[in-house]
C-alpha cells in the first residue's frame, strides 16, 4: 500500500508542477483531492485492510492529503503572483513623457529681493514701515537736510507736482516720517523699501521710476562699527557667505559721516573679474551716521543718542545677484524674463 | 573736476607720489578720481626741422626731408599731407614705432615715396581739438623758431609733460574746486608741506579814484571793486595756458586768462570789465528789474525781478555771478579794467542761472557756495598777476560796497564722542595729528578739542563733521565690525504687509505671474482709468506725455503688458500686479489679475483650464478664502457700476460684507480690440478694505459620524434663472438636514425647449445625530421638487 502512496504523491507533485494555469491546478486538486479523486481511493482502500493496520494507514494518507494540499496552494500563489507581474507588465508607463503641466506662477524679482531684506532684518527685530509715493518736499527734502536750493538737490533731478509735493526721489522721506513719528521715543529699528521716482532717461542703466530698501537704528549707543557689522551681516545673506565690506568716504546731506559702502565681489571673491571691473570690491549701497540736525529736527538730542542709516537700490542688487544687464527688463514685464525666477535661491 | 597733477604740485610736495598713488590716496580719502589721462601722449616723439619739401604730383601731398640731429641718419624721408609743411619749418617728429592715440606709426611707402614716420599736429598727440586754433587742426603744429632740433622730451618742451585727475567731488566738498584749498586737502592726505604764492596784500596799493560801487540788494552783501588804469593786453605764458586748458577752459589773452586762473585757484569768481566801456564810473547791483540782456556770446536773455543784475549808468551790464554783458567784455583794445569779486546769494544764482540755461564756471561755483575771504583773494592775486603778465599800473584804492564779515569758526568735540560715535578707540593724538594735517590748529584740554576750521572748510559746522575728517584721514580699514547692542525689538510684518505675501502665495500658486509697471502715464491711460482713485495728480514739467500722470488704476498698465507680451508671442499666462494708485485727494492700494489665455492647458494629457470668467472667479474666490473670508461673506453681483471696461453681461462685482472690492470678468469687446487683444478676463480690486476687515476664525466642527444620502436631480428652468436662485431655494425646502448641493451640469440647446435650460444638481443629506431614514429624506426630497416647481417653474426632468 505504501508504495502506492508513494506513486501517488509523485503523480500529484508532478501535476502540481506542471499546472501553468489557476484552470489546471484546478483540474489537478480534483484529481486528487475530489470525491473521485486518487486519495480519496486510498481512503475507501482502508476498510479491506486489517484492524489493527487501520489507523496508522489513516494518519498516512491524511499526511499525503496535507502534503498535496499545500503544494498546491504554494502552487496557486506562484501563478497568482506570476499573473500579477505579467498584468502589471502590460500597465507599464513612459516615465520619460511629461508630466502634467502644473506649472507655479513667479515672483517679480525686485520683490524677491525686497522680501529677501525683509525677512533678513526682521530676524533682527527691524519693523517694515511704509509711505507715500506722492510725497511733500518737506518730509523728501527739508527734515532730510536738505534745504531750498540747496546744491544737493541737484544730485536729484526731482518730479515735481507743484512747489511743495513731489514723487519722492528716495525712501529717505519714509525715515523721516518715522523719526518725526517717534516723537523722541527710542530706540527706532526699521527698514524702509519702496518705489522712488527721478528725472533721468531710461536706458539700460537708468530708470526714471526704481526701488530702494533703506534701514535706520536709533538709539543710546549706535557706532559706525554696528553699521559696518550690520551691513556686513546683510552682503553675507545677500550675496553668499565671506563677503567683506569696505567704507569709502562720501556725502549725503542726512548722514554725517557718510560713506560708499563696497562688497567684496562674490563673483571672483575678491580676485577681479569682469562684474567688479577687477577692482574684487562693487560698490553696493550708500549709507552714514544719521545727521545730528537730522536728529535735531525731528525731535531727538544727539548728546543722547545717536544712528546709523542706510539705503540699497533694488534692481542694483538684483543686477548683479542675477546678472542683468539691462534695468528696463524688471519694468517691461516680458513673460520669459518672469519665468526665469521660477525659485528661490 | 579736472585736477592738474604739474599745476597741483607747484603748490604742494609730491616727490615720490606718482600719479596713480595720489589718485588712490585721494580716493580712500573721498575725493574719488574717476579717472586717469595724460595731457598728451606719443612715444619716440623729436622735434626736427623740415630741410626739403617737394609736392607730389597730383595729391595735396608733400615729400620731406625732416633733420633730427647732425649727419645722414637723422635726415627722414617723410610724407606729409599737411597744407602748412614747408621748408623750414620747426616740427613735432613721430619716428616709426611711435606710439600715438591714434595707433602706431610705420615706414612704409606713400605713392612710390619713402615715409619713415609722421609730422605732427597736437591733436594727433592727444589735444582736445577745442584748445587748438582752425589752422593748428588743419595743419601739423608750427613750433617755435628757436626750437631745440633733436629734442625728445617733446612734452616737456610743449609743457604738456602733465596728468589730469578727473576728481569727483561730492556737494560738500566744493572748496576743493579751487587749486589752493585743493592742495591743502592733499597736504592732508599725504602730510605733505603746502605752500600757497604770496599773494596777501597786493591789491592795497593805489589812491582813492573816482569809480563809486553800490548794492541795492541783500543778495549782494559783499562787492570788491578795483580799478586797474593800464594794462598791456596780449598773449598769456605758455604755463598759464597749458593749466587753463588741464583744467578744460580756453585761453584768450592774457588779461582775461588771469581772471579765470585766479578763480581756478582761489575759488573766487572774478570778472573783469574794460574800463572805457564803463563810462559812468558806477556798478550798482540790483534785484528788482526786468529787462534784456545780451551775454558775451551774443545771446539774448530776459531777466527777470529776483535776478541779481549788475548795472551801470542805469543800465544792465552783466547777469551776477553767471554771466559778463557784451558791451563790457575785454578785447584787443582794452587799456584798464575794473576787476569784480563779489559774493552773491547762493540760492538765487542757482535759480538763474538754471532758468536760463547758462551754467557757466562762475554759477557753478557761487552756487556751491565760496567762502567768506575769497574776494579779497581774488582781487589780491588779480594784482599779482596782472603786474607780472600784462604790465598792469594805475591802480586806484579798491571800492568795497558791503562789509566783509568773518567770524572764525572754531569746532569743539571730545575724544570720548568721537570714539563712541564711531565706536574706534583712537588716541589723542592721532586724532590730533589728522586735525594738525588739516590746518584746523587743535587746542587739547583734557578730553575736549578745539578746533579752528580754516575760512574755506564751510563745510566744518559741528561735532560730527570733525569726526568724519578723522576717520576718513586715519582710515576705515581701522573700524571694527559690531552689531548694535540695544534694547530688544520684535520684527513684525504688519497686516497689510503680510496679507500681500499671501496674495502673493496664492496667486503664484495659480501660475499667475507678478509684474511691476510704471506708475507715471499719459492722458489715455488716466481717461481710460477703472474706478479712478480720483482727480489724478499731474507733474508740473513731466518728461514725455507718455508719464505725465500718477495712474489713478492699474488697467492701463497691466493691459500694455499683456499687450507686449501678445506681441512676443507669450501667450497663455496669467498675471498679477500690486501696487498704489494715487489721486489728488486720496491713495489706494490695488490688486489688478488678467487672464491672457489658457491657465493650464496640456494636450498630451488631455487638460485644460481655460482662463475664462469662470477661472478668474474661482481664483478670487479661493484668494479671499486664504485672506480670511470665507464664502458666506463673499458676494458676487451684477455688474451694474463699469460697462465700459467690462462686458455687461460676463463680468461681476466682487464684494465682501458691505465693501465692493471691484469689479472682474471678460474684457468689454472695444477695449479688447483697442489693445488688440482676445478673450483677456481681468480684474481690478481695492485692497484698502481686506487689509482693514476682521478675517473669519477658524472653528473646529465635529466630524459626521453618520451616512450621508446623496440624490441627483435635473430639472428644466427658464434659461434667465440663475444657479443661486436654484440652490437658494434648495437650502430653505431643505432646510437642516441638506448638507450641501452643487450644480454638476447646465445645458441648453437639442432637446430642451428654446428659453430653457437643463440644469443638474446633486444634494446631499446628512444628519450629525443619526443616520437619516429613507422615509426623512423622501420627505425634504419631495419639499425641495415642489419649492423648485412652485419657485422656478422647474420641471422635473426624467
Amino acid at each position: 500500500m505504501s508504495e502506492q502512496m508513494d506513486q501517488v504523491l509523485a503523480e500529484a507533485l508532478e501535476a502540481i508542477q506542471s499546472a501553468e494555469t489557476p484552470e489546471a491546478l484546478g483540474d489537478v486538486r480534483i484529481r486528487f483531492l475530489g470525491k473521485k479523486g486518487s486519495i480519496q481511493a486510498l481512503m475507501s482502500a482502508m476498510k479491506d485492510l486489517p484492524k489493527e493496520e487501520k489507523p496508522a494507514f489513516g494518519q498516512q494518507v491524511n499526511a499525503l492529503k496535507a502534503e498535496v494540499s499545500e503544494k498546491l496552494e504554494a502552487r496557486r500563489k506562484e501563478l497568482e503572483a506570476g499573473a500579477l507581474q505579467e498584468k502589471m507588465k502590460q500597465d507599464a508607463l513612459d516615465i520619460t513623457l511629461p508630466g502634467e503641466k502644473l506649472e507655479t506662477g513667479t515672483i517679480h524679482p525686485l520683490i524677491l529681493i525686497q522680501q529677501e531684506l525683509e525677512d533678513l532684518f526682521l530676524g533682527m527685530g527691524y519693523t517694515v514701515a511704509e509711505g507715500p509715493e506722492v510725497e511733500q518736499d518737506y518730509y523728501n527734502f527739508e527734515l532730510a537736510n536738505i534745504p531750498k536750493d540747496h546744491p544737493a538737490r541737484d544730485m536729484q533731478d526731482t518730479f515735481y507736482i507743484d512747489p511743495n509735493t513731489l514723487l519722492r526721489t528716495h525712501t529717505t522721506a519714509m525715515q523721516m516720517r518715522e523719526l518725526e513719528k517717534a516723537n523722541g521715543q527710542l530706540p527706532i529699528k526699521l527698514i524702509c523699501p519702496g518705489k522712488v521716482y527721478r528725472r533721468d532717461d531710461d536706458d539700460a542703466t537708468h530708470s526714471h521710476q526704481f526701488m530702494q530698501c533703506e534701514g535706520l537704528v536709533v538709539g543710546e549707543h549706535i557706532t559706525l562699527a554696528d553699521l559696518k557689522g550690520t551691513l556686513e551681516y546683510m552682503a553675507n545673506t545677500m550675496f553668499g557667505a565671506g563677503r567683506s565690506v569696505r567704507f569709502r568716504p562720501s556725502y549725503f546731506p542726512f548722514t554725517e559721516p557718510s560713506v560708499e559702502v563696497d562688497v567684496s565681489c562674490p563673483f571672483c571673491n575678491g580676485k577681479g573679474c569682469s562684474v567688479c571691473k577687477g577692482s574684487g570690491w562693487i560698490e553696493i549701497l550708500g549709507a552714514g551716521m544719521v545727521h545730528p540736525h537730522v536728529l535735531e529736527m525731528n525731535g531727538f538730542d544727539p548728546e543722547k543718542c545717536s544712528g546709523f542709516a542706510f539705503g540699497v537700490g533694488l534692481e542694483r542688487v538684483a543686477m548683479l545677484k542675477y546678472g542683468i544687464d539691462d534695468i528696463r527688463n524688471f519694468y517691461t514685464n516680458d513673460l520669459r524674463f518672469l519665468k526665469m525666477f521660477d525659485r528661490f535661491d | 573736476m579736472r585736477l592738474s597733477y604739474k599745476w597741483l604740485s607747484e603748490y604742494v610736495d609730491l616727490s615720490g607720489i606718482t600719479p596713480e598713488v595720489l589718485a588712490e590716496k585721494m580716493t580712500t580719502a573721498g575725493l574719488e578720481v574717476e579717472g586717469i589721462e595724460p595731457a598728451a601722449s606719443g612715444t619716440n616723439l623729436v622735434i626736427g626741422e623740415v630741410v626739403s619739401c617737394e609736392d607730389i604730383p597730383d595729391t595735396h601731398l608733400h615729400a620731406t626731408v625732416v633733420r633730427t640731429g647732425d649727419g645722414e641718419e637723422n635726415l627722414h624721408k617723410i610724407v606729409c599731407g599737411a597744407p602748412n609743411v614747408r621748408t623750414g619749418l620747426k616740427v613735432i617728429t613721430a619716428l616709426p614705432g611711435a606710439k600715438l592715440p591714434g595707433g602706431t606709426i610705420q615706414a612704409r611707402p606713400v605713392r612710390g615715396y619713402d615715409s619713415n614716420g609722421m609730422i605732427c599736429a597736437l591733436f594727433e598727440l592727444g589735444v582736445d581739438r577745442k584748445f587748438l586754433s582752425e589752422a593748428q587742426i588743419a595743419g601739423v603744429e608750427e613750433l617755435p623758431e628757436d626750437a631745440p632740433i633733436g629734442e625728445t622730451d617733446v612734452f616737456g618742451y610743449l609743457g604738456l609733460d602733465d596728468t589730469i585727475l578727473d576728481v569727483s567731488l561730492t556737494p560738500n566738498r566744493a572748496d576743493c574746486s579751487a587749486m589752493w584749498n585743493m592742495a591743502k586737502e592733499v597736504g592732508a592726505i599725504l602730510n605733505r608741506k603746502v605752500t600757497w604764492p604770496d599773494y596777501a596784500g597786493k591789491s592795497d596799493q593805489g589812491e582813492k579814484g573816482t569809480f563809486k560801487i553800490a548794492s541795492t540788494t541783500e543778495k549782494c552783501p559783499l562787492y570788491f571793486g578795483k580799478v586797474v588804469n593800464h594794462v598791456k593786453v596780449g598773449p598769456s605764458p605758455k604755463w598759464m595756458v597749458n593749466y587753463l586748458h588741464a583744467a578744460g577752459m580756453n585761453s584768450i589773452n592774457n588779461v582775461v586768462d588771469i581772471s579765470n586762473f585766479v578763480m581756478l585757484e582761489t575759488g573766487q569768481p572774478l570778472h573783469y570789465y574794460d574800463l572805457a566801456k564803463l563810462p559812468h564810473h558806477e556798478i550798482t547791483v540790483v534785484d528788482d528789474v526786468e529787462t534784456k540782456i545780451t551775454a558775451l556770446d551774443g545771446v539774448e536773455f530776459d531777466i527777470q525781478k529776483g535776478d541779481i543784475l549788475i548795472t551801470t549808468g542805469g543800465e544792465p551790464t552783466g547777469v551776477a555771478g553767471i554771466m559778463g554783458g557784451e558791451e563790457s567784455m575785454i578785447d584787443e583794445s582794452t587799456q584798464g579794467i575794473l576787476i569784480e569779486a563779489a559774493h552773491f546769494d547762493q540760492a538765487s544764482i542757482r535759480r538763474t542761472s538754471i532758468r536760463l540755461n547758462l551754467i557757466t564756471e562762475a554759477a557753478q561755483r557761487f552756487t556751491k557756495g565760496v567762502e567768506p575771504l575769497s574776494c579779497r583773494k581774488g582781487v589780491d592775486r588779480s594784482i599779482q598777476l596782472l603786474e607780472q603778465y600784462a604790465d598792469a599800473s594805475g591802480f586806484e584804492a579798491t571800492e568795497i560796497a558791503g562789509e566783509e564779515v568773518y567770524e572764525p569758526v572754531t569746532v569743539t568735540e571730545t575724544l570720548s564722542h568721537c570714539n563712541a560715535l564711531l565706536g574706534t578707540s583712537f588716541t589723542m593724538d592721532q586724532v590730533k595729528d589728522v586735525l594738525t594735517r588739516l590746518n584746523f590748529a587743535p587746542e587739547v584740554e583734557g578730553e575736549t578739542i578745539t578746533c579752528h576750521i580754516p575760512s574755506y572748510r564751510t563745510d566744518m559746522e559741528r561735532d560730527a563733521d570733525v569726526d568724519e575728517e578723522i576717520i576718513r584721514l586715519i582710515g576705515f580699514d581701522n573700524l571694527a565690525s559690531t552689531l548694535p547692542v540695544m534694547e530688544t525689538t520684535v520684527g513684525t510684518l504688519t497686516r497689510p504687509q503680510s496679507l500681500r505675501r499671501t496674495i502673493r502665495t496664492v496667486l503664484t500658486g495659480m501660475n499667475l505671474h507678478e509684474i511691476v509697471s510704471y506708475t507715471l502715464v499719459g492722458e489715455p491711460e488716466i481717461q481710460g482709468a477703472f474706478e479712478p482713485a480720483g482727480e489724478a495728480v499731474a507733474l508740473s514739467m513731466p518728461m514725455s506725455e507718455a508719464r505725465k500722470y500718477v495712474r489713478t488704476s492699474l488697467i492701463g498698465s497691466v493691459l500694455d503688458v499683456v499687450r507686449y507680451n501678445e506681441a512676443h508671442s507669450n501667450t497663455d499666462a496669467g498675471y498679477f500686479e500690486i501696487s498704489k494708485v494715487y489721486s489728488r485727494e486720496t491713495e489706494q492700494e490695488r490688486l489688478a489679475v488678467v487672464l491672457d489665455g489658457s491657465l493650464m492647458k496640456d494636450v498630451l494629457h488631455k487638460t485644460s483650464i481655460p482662463g475664462d470668467f469662470y477661472a478668474m472667479k474661482g481664483i478670487l474666490i479661493a484668494l479671499l478664502k486664504k485672506l480670511g473670508y470665507t464664502a458666506s461673506r463673499v458676494q458676487v453681483k451684477p455688474n451694474k457700476t463699469d460697462i465700459e471696461h467690462f462686458h455687461p453681461y460676463r463680468s461681476a462685482e466682487l464684494w465682501i460684507d458691505k465693501n465692493k472690492l471691484g469689479v472682474f470678468g471678460d474684457l468689454h469687446p472695444d477695449l479688447s480690440a483697442a489693445y488688440d487683444l482676445k478673450n483677456v478676463v481681468y480684474a481690478e480690486l481695492t485692497l484698502d478694505p481686506l487689509f482693514a476687515g476682521r478675517t473669519s476664525r477658524v472653528k473646529f466642527e465635529a466630524l459626521d459620524r453618520y451616512p450621508s444620502v446623496s440624490r441627483d436631480i435635473a430639472i428644466v428652468v427658464p434659461a434667465s434663472t440663475t444657479a443661486q436662485q436654484i440652490l437658494d431655494s434648495i437650502r430653505k425646502a431643505g432646510r437642516k438636514l441638506v448638507r450641501s448641493s452643487e450644480v454638476f451640469d447646465v445645458y441648453e440647446g437639442e432637446h430642451v425647449e428654446k428659453g430653457m435650460k437643463s440644469v443638474a444638481l446633486r444634494i446631499i443629506y446628512q444628519a450629525s445625530d443619526h443616520t437619516l431614514k429613507e422615509e426623512e429624506v423622501a420627505e425634504a426630497h419631495n419639499a425641495i421638487l415642489e419649492s423648485l416647481r412652485t419657485h422656478l417653474n422647474a420641471q422635473l426632468r426624467a
